[in-house]
């Protein structure tokens, strides 16, 4: 989205961008429960590049989830290296974490997870709430990312108001406002029609072509995980070929 | 959309709730509110500390009947009595209000200050107003309500008496439990009436505690079988005869009080947890947006903590309101004079309505506090 300028880029470094924007080395996420512990996640190492669209494939319970909470710095590993653009984010306290989730990271949910009595541009500005942004400013830069999802007539509707592909596009919009880096997205299509799928892959897709966003999506579908541009697959919590 | 926008329209989401629980939280504060006035209104007077040595002696068949003025040499006479003044209710209006917020009385202006020992009015004042048959002292409270000071006029139209009078405020005074009233000669209202015959009531101050039960019984034999039989008790007793089958009324009202606030405290905190607990998800996904635990606790305490104001807002102004445009003396049977809800009692209902508003909020704001994003996001909607 090179139309909107990053608002607060603390962690962009002035030297030149690493080439992996996410590297983990051994990472592994181990869930006690009793005195059992459940292995969620096993030693994985991984290296995503800048601009790729990442699919992550892989039967229930195989950890892609998991995978994808450690990478957005919203759940925090047992064992390993976690860096995203050049940061050891497992290093962060809660509240740096959280600013360094609302700089760098857009999240989309299977659920999309707006709020019920905000409207679609009102969703979409949430995030900018935190940032030092005026309101003229918030208010370009939520038209441009509602553009970007084709809603920009959609602005006022509030949730009830919109099917379920407009909800998730206006979800997209809303992990796209901040211009993050990173995009990751849980089964995005879990919940929609084969028509508002494409139209959702689509947008996920032209943001790692176009504008040189890094997406990673958790999918079941075969046919959603053709829009990607790298496949993985986990099994057991390890990284299968 | 600011935060404060936000905010807002979350406390709305569910308007039936939100309306619900600041009715209740408005319905508990108004009843708060008339409880502790009622209390205060009863209890102001003999809580004065020259209270228990003054007595006060009424016509046995009515407080409205007068007592012939003939009666007070009688009065002098007897042993124990330190000081005794005429002490007649005016109850005249004061500048078109309705209901008048501070009652009037005729008095003899040198034997006052010996009964009414706590009510203090600088020296010179109170040479002035003894000099000046046309003046009068005015309590603090009244001066400040009105606006007005000393070296003012002011009339009185009357009610009861089909005189006005017109007096110039000599003095202020302060110090007791309630400073509203006006005091002026009794000599002026006589004059004004053409007579002088009779009183309201007499005031009299024993000379000791320990003498005040003889006072009264010989007070009351004094004048039994005369055309005016007299009934004479303490103020104390004069001011809760009415309410004595209660006890203690004080602690009646107290604790019911107490069970009113923490009723309302059990309410509003579990109205807080629920409205909150509805909305885990979304405060999940707002954490993992870049919100951190003590802007969710903002939006918390600031959802709570205003739904609480308006509540208080509703409640306490509607006592206030409600009272203020009543005629109370009617409304009880003359069992209260002044119904007045004081900006402190105000003041009150909005420190419990912070209180509730601040502690509502503590629970779920420590369970969201707990729940991690990614538990957060497993809850259901
Ligand atoms: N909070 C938790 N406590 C204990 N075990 C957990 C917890 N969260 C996940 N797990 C376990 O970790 C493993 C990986 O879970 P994860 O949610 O990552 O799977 P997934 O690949 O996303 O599955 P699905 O396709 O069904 O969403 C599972 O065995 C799961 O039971
Ligand atoms: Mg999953």
């Amino acid at each position: 989205m090179s139309a909107a300028p990053a608002p607060r880029s603390a962690t962009d470094s002035p030297e030149k961008p690493p080439e992996f924007i996410v590297t983990l080395r051994g990472l592994s996420k181990i869930y006690q429960q009793g005195d059992v512990n459940v292995t969620a996640l096993n030693e994985v190492s991984l290296d995503i590049a800048r601009g790729e669209f990442l699919v992550l494939m892989g039967p229930s319970g195989s950890g892609k989830s998991t995978l994808l909470h450690l990478i957005a710095g919203i759940d925090r590993p047992t064992r390993g290296e976690l860096h995203v653009q050049g940061i050891d984010i497992s290093r962060l306290n809660e509240s740096q974490l959280a600013d360094w989730r609302n700089q760098n990271v857009g999240f989309v949910f299977q659920s999309f997870n707006l709020v019920p009595v905000l409207t679609a541009a009102e969703n979409v500005e949430l995030p900018l709430l935190l940032t030092r942004l005026n309101r003229a400013e918030r208010k370009k830069l939520v038209a441009t990312a509602l553009d970007l999802v084709g809603l920009a007539d959609r602005m006022h509707h509030l949730p009830k108001q919109m099917s379920g592909g407009q909800e998730q596009r206006v979800a997209i919009a809303r992990a796209l406002v901040t211009d993050p880096q990173l995009v990751v997205a849980d089964e995005p299509t879990g919940n929609l029609d084969a028509h508002s799928a494409h139209e959702v892959l689509g947008i996920l897709q032209s943001l790692s072509r176009d504008h040189g966003k890094t997406v990673i999506m958790v999918t079941h579908d075969p046919k959603a995980a053709a829009f990607g541009s790298r496949q993985i697959h986990l099994e057991k919590g390890e990284l299968t070929k | 959309m600011t935060l404060s926008g936000f905010v807002i329209r979350n406390a709305f989401r569910n308007k039936r709730r939100a309306l619900l629980s600041t009715l209740s939280v408005a319905a508990s504060l108004f009843l708060l509110v008339t409880l502790q006035t009622f209390l205060r209104e009863l209890t102001v007077p003999p809580e004065d500390v020259g209270a228990s040595l003054r007595i006060a002696v009424r016509n046995k068949v009515s407080l409205g009947m007068p007592l012939p003025a003939r009666q007070r040499p009688l009065i002098e006479k007897i042993p124990g009595i330190a000081a005794v003044t005429p002490f007649t209710y005016f109850g005249g209006r004061f500048r078109d209000e309705e209901f008048t917020r501070f009652a009037q009385f005729a008095v003899d202006p040198q034997v006052f200050t010996n009964v009414f020992v706590d009510a203090y009015c600088p020296p010179e004042q109170l040479a002035e107003w003894f000099k000046d048959r046309n003046s009068c002292i005015v309590g603090q409270d009244t001066l400040k309500r009105y606006g007005i000071k000393v070296g003012d006029k002011m009339r009185l139209t009357g009610t009861f008496y089909p005189v006005d009078l017109d007096l110039k405020i000599a003095g202020a005074y302060s110090g007791t439990p309630d400073d509203r009233s006006v005091f002026f000669h009794h000599k002026n209202l006589d004059e004004m009436l053409g007579g002088g015959q009779t009183v309201g009531t007499w005031w009299v101050r024993a000379a000791s505690a320990e003498v005040a039960p003889q006072v009264i019984s010989t007070l009351n034999a004094t004048f039994a079988n005369t055309a005016a039989e007299v009934r004479a008790e303490t103020e104390s007793a004069f001011q809760l005869g009415f309410v004595s089958m209660w006890g203690n009324v004080r602690l009646l009202i107290g604790s019911i009080s107490s069970v009113v606030v923490f009723t309302l405290l059990l309410v509003a905190v579990s109205t807080m947890s629920m409205a909150i607990r509805e909305r885990f998800r979304e405060l999940a996904i707002l954490k993992a947006l870049g919100y951190r635990r003590r802007e969710l606790f903002g939006f918390i305490l600031a959802e709570s903590f205003g739904l609480a104001m308006v509540g208080a807002l509703l409640g306490a102004g509607g006592a206030y309101a409600l009272f203020s445009s009543i005629d109370i003396q009617k409304l009880s049977g003359g069992m209260f004079v002044f119904f007045e809800v004081t900006p402190r009692l105000v003041a009150m209902a909005f420190t419990v309505a912070a209180a509730l508003g601040i502690v509502a909020a503590i629970p779920p704001a420590i369970a969201v506090a707990r729940t991690s994003v990614v538990d957060g996001l497993k809850t259901l909607d």
